[in-house]
């Protein structure tokens, strides 16, 4: 996998045994600096005072859902070119063409295994190192 | 004239106001409904507390495994971590229902005669707008996603 596992990596859920699973997934993958946030406007947050290499958000919070956050972060020059991965029970077509169009990196559709996630991580930073 | 007693004895039910008596209807529905919102509630952390409960003893099992046990078993841990991903998607389902009774039960309090404080959807209007969870068949696959995301 051509990446940074030392990278920090900031997993958005209002979930916590969501995050506590895609955490255990990312720990298992190899990566160590992980923090977390329960809806988007916290993440954005994190996001303005610390530096991350990937975000993984679920769609359906509040106040902040993952899209709007999807939206802030491209919106931002800062954050802009920040990779983003879209976990979400959200498998409407419209909603998936939304998530696109904003410029999501990858999506998953819940419920998802350990492999899914691995494979989408791969294919973003894959592409970035291309 | 002389009152008939055999009537005089069916007179009360015979003349509750219709009002009246829809009011006393549409109270004992809502009372059920609320009812059936407690137990969607009782569902939804019991959901969780079993999802708290298989992810600790996963995580005990991975961290306790020496490198050749953890290998063996890694996978099967992992996918046992994933599947408590249920719990999200439990409470998912159980809010659209909850959502939904909400909304029965504020149509039922709008129709009856007496004022009644109104119930607030549990659910934002930007949060209604979304599906959530959808039913096997008939929503996108993880393939069909990853078919339009790579579509340029």
């Amino acid at each position: 996998m051509a990446v940074d596992l030392g990278m920090r990596v900031l997993v958005v859920d209002d979930y916590k045994t969501m995050i506590r699973i895609i955490r255990n997934l990312l720990k298992q993958l190899g990566f160590v600096n992980v923090d977390e946030a329960s809806d988007g406007s916290a993440a954005l947050n994190m996001m303005r005072s610390k530096d991350y290499g990937l975000v993984i958000s679920d769609w359906n919070m509040e106040p902040m859902t993952g899209y709007e956050l999807l939206r802030e972060v491209r919106a931002d020059d800062t954050l802009s070119r920040t990779p983003f991965i879209m976990v979400t029970a959200e498998s409407k077509t419209d909603n998936v063409i939304a998530a696109k169009k904003a410029g999501v990196n990858n999506y998953i559709v819940k419920p998802f295994n350990a492999a899914t996630l691995k494979s989408k991580i791969e294919a973003i930073f894959g592409e970035q190192s291309r | 004239m002389p009152r008939r007693r055999g009537n005089d004895a069916r007179r009360p039910a015979a003349f509750v106001p219709g009002a009246r008596r829809r009011q006393q209807t549409v109270a004992a529905e809502i009372g059920l409904l609320v009812h059936t919102l407690r137990e969607l509630a009782a569902i939804k952390n019991t959901a969780e507390d079993a999802a708290g409960c298989i992810l600790a003893h996963a995580e005990e099992l991975l961290a306790s495994a020496d490198a050749g046990e953890a290998a063996r078993g890694q996978e099967a841990l992992l996918s046992i971590m994933t599947a408590c991903g249920f719990h999200d998607l439990v409470g998912q389902r159980v809010t659209k229902i909850a959502a939904t009774l909400d909304g029965v039960i504020a149509a039922r309090v709008a129709r009856t005669p007496r004022k009644t404080k109104a119930v607030t959807p549990r659910l934002s209007r930007r949060a209604s707008a979304l599906e959530g969870p959808g039913f096997p068949g008939a929503s996108l696959d993880q393939d069909s996603i990853d078919a339009i995301l790579a579509k340029a």
